[in-house]
């Protein structure tokens, strides 16, 4: 009985709105999203192959020695956290929520109000990564905006933030008693995580700081708790959501779903403190961290079991479906570094070295960014009404993303385990070490290339398929 | 999870474990601690931080230094690594960032750990042809240089004794010279300020340590 109240293939259309109207209605935010966020991501892959090229050849671009490697690289991180990654995440969520529900945005007042709120993000993301260039930088990794840039951001979240939450109690089937889907409670989650982890930690850093002295806990926990439990989540409704539909099975084990949820929401606030195993803060904290990083293994397990039998089955050659399912065999492989990273054995030669920047592209751009591609390629021609990308081009991003994303994952972590091998002997001299690192640094910045590459394909495919629109208008 | 407020409250209750655990207790304890006296000198441990080094943690924040930096020498119950290669003589607690506006903690060492760089390297000019230069002072370096931070001007009447000593390639035209900026004696003031070798009842300092 309950497999069947999970899906809404069956539902009659008459209780929920129709999937055209319901698109229709989100068109506008969707698409403003979706294509600033593409041309976000273009902008930071670009900064991030200027700032790799900076470690080859530190000369490099140095006659505008402001334009170094310390901003360059902030700028790049946030614009991808901020501008891409998030905002392409809001957008996923307004338009799966709205689906899943089978609700439409209505209201004059709530549309101009989350329209005016995409724009608001826009500019905060702007003029915060101006800041950075500026020189106006909080010094706070992943929290570098100024004040004023962060409470727009966290001001624009909530505009839209509460209208996707309050969705879910306006779901069609909800007065028969219909019980919501997985995908309904990450996607909720997602957007509810949010601003408790970025305000907080805005609150303590940034807006009003607290002693330095109490710093140090606060900002890995902001750190992990905004991937795995803001970016995470929804990822996770991405998959949930859209896996079943697509490959038209249920999914396995569905009885262990709940258990996962609770779990990684449990494990994903406590594992950040892993990543200050030696700090200053108190041994307790560090521990639980180790715990917590390793036992977010069973939420990961526990997504596999109820998702990876379901690919076997899908359509190989649709494009949406490869990005989510590639989404899904990262999720797995960014779980497995994380625990393993936790373990202070291994962060004692591991941390402060390439190989914590693995994890955290792994689950940024592997774990979150793939199933996002693949919703955008999914939604583009449903909102649009028309089959509107070049084939060739979708497949080139994905297999220029994918190469790319695996190649710099295996360089960085290379790179990081001979740098940190070799400063455990003190009688390697730093210099060395670095001098070891010089070939590493020429992949990585090839490796950023084939990023770049592929950010310029999937933001033309984009821009060349609404444009299209324009020309073409729909019968 | 049928309806939306049963939902959150369960959300809410699972967040506020690490919530609570991590951020109010880390606030509530961590944030408050109080400066030590010392005996020896009568002034108080972590010392006093002078104003042009409270302004140099501004420019360390701006330029962006925490992208190669970090300021944490490791507990040695992890590793001996930090302390072997000369980076403290004892492991940083939390005390010890009392003085800072901000925790540079960092994540990655593309360049050597700075807790302790003042005692390292204390003398002010040294940092200044590093940062004008970094590949000057160390052969293969690849730090960014930071000349934006300098400023060249003709000599007016007498050399300023606050000219870097520049050969090579970084020699300015004659009749100039390189002087640091207000930005550039800040952020040295605040690298000379970077000491926590002195003993907390937390962190002893053991005598006789083999660092090199
Ligand atoms: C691209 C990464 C990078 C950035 C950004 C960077 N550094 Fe460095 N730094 C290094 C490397 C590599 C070394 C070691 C080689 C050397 O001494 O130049 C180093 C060495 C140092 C040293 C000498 C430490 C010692 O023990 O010998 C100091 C002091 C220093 N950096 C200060 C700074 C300051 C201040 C900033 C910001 C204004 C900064 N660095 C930004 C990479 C960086």
């Amino acid at each position: 009985m309950s497999n069947t109240t999970y899906f809404h293939h069956h539902d009659p259309e008459s209780e929920g709105a129709k999937a055209s109207c319901i698109d229709a209605s989100v068109r506008t935010p969707v698409l403003l999203l979706f294509g600033n966020a593409l041309h976000w991501l273009l902008i930071a892959s670009v900064l991030a192959l200027i700032a790799s090229i900076k470690l080859v050849a530190p000369g490099f671009l140095g006659n505008v020695s402001f334009l170094g490697y310390g901003r360059l690289s902030a700028m790049a991180r946030d614009l991808f956290l901020y501008g891409w990654a998030s905002q392409a995440a809001i957008a996923a969520g307004i338009w799966l929520m709205a689906r899943f529900c089978h609700r439409t945005l209505g209201g004059v007042l709530l549309r101009t109000l989350i329209n005016s709120a995409v724009v608001l993000w826009n500019l905060s993301v702007l003029l915060g990564t101006l800041a950075i260039l500026a020189g106006y930088s909080t010094g706070v990794e992943w929290l570098e905006y100024p004040n004023w840039a962060s409470a727009m951001l966290f001001l624009s979240f909530l505009m839209i933030g509460i209208w996707v939450v309050c969705l879910f109690d306006r779901r069609a089937g909800i007065e028969s008693g219909g019980r919501a889907e997985p995908a309904l409670w990450y996607l909720v989650a997602g957007f509810c995580c949010f601003p408790w982890v970025y305000g907080t930690a805005n609150l303590l850093l940034t807006w009003k700081p607290l002693q330095a002295s109490a710093q140090g806990a606060v900002q890995g926990w902001f750190c992990n708790g905004f991937v795995i439990l803001w970016l995470l989540p929804i990822a996770f409704g991405c998959l949930y959501g859209l896996l079943p539909r697509l490959s038209g099975r249920h999914l396995n084990r569905q009885n262990l779903a709940p258990l996962g949820f609770w779990l990684l929401l449990l494990f994903g606030g406590w594992a950040g403190l892993a990543r200050l195993i030696g700090g200053p803060i108190p041994a307790w904290m560090t521990s639980a961290g180790v715990v917590a990083g390793v036992l977010l293994l069973i939420p990961i397990l526990i997504v596999m079991m109820n998702l990876s039998g379901l690919r076997r089955r899908g359509e190989k050659e649709n494009i949406a479906w490869q990005f989510l399912s590639a989404g899904l065999s990262f999720v797995l492989a960014a779980g497995v570094l994380e625990a393993l990273t936790a373990l202070p054995g291994i962060s004692a030669f591991a941390r402060f070295t390439w190989v914590t920047a693995s994890v955290d592209l792994l689950w940024l751009f592997g774990a979150v960014s793939f199933p996002l591609f693949g919703v955008i390629y999914l939604s583009l021609p449903a909102l649009l009404g028309r089959e509107c990308w070049s084939t060739s081009l979708s497949g080139l991003h994905y297999w220029l993303t994918f190469s790319g994303l695996c190649f710099l994952t295996v360089i960085l972590i290379l790179d990081g385990l001979f740098a940190g091998l070799a400063l455990l002997d003190p009688v390697v001299s730093f210099l060395n070490i670095t001098s070891y690192s010089q070939p590493f640094h020429v992949l990585e910045a090839a490796a950023r290339l084939l990023l770049v590459a592929a950010a310029v394909i999937v933001a033309s495919n984009f821009t060349r398929a609404v444009a299209a629109k324009r020309l073409f208008p729909k019968k | 999870m049928h309806r939306l407020s049963t939902f959150l409250i369960g959300i809410l209750l699972v967040f506020l474990t690490s919530w609570v655990g991590v951020v109010a207790y880390s606030s509530s304890r961590l944030g408050h601690l109080d400066p030590i006296a010392d005996a020896d000198t009568g002034g108080s441990l972590p010392p006093n931080l002078q104003g042009d080094a409270i302004a140099g943690q501004r420019v360390y924040a701006a330029e962006g230094c925490i992208a190669c930096h970090s300021q944490q020498v490791r507990q040695t119950s992890v590793t001996g690594t930090d302390i072997a290669r000369g980076w403290g003589v004892r492991p940083s607690v939390a005390r010890d960032y009392l003085r800072d506006s901000t925790a540079f903690l960092g994540s990655v060492r593309l360049g050597q750990d700075l807790s302790n760089v003042g005692v390292r390297l204390p003398d002010a000019k040294w940092h200044y042809r590093h940062l004008y230069h970094p590949g000057s002072v160390c052969e293969g370096s690849i730090m960014p240089s930071f000349s934006h931070l300098f400023e060249v001007r003709k000599i007016q009447g007498q050399r300023s004794d606050q000219a870097l000593d520049l050969t090579g390639v970084d020699a300015p035209k004659a009749g100039c010279e390189v002087v640091p900026t207000a930005e550039a004696k800040n952020l040295v003031a605040y690298l000379l300020s970077l000491r926590h070798d002195y003993p907390l009842p937390e962190a002893p300092v053991k005598k006789a340590a083999g660092a090199k």
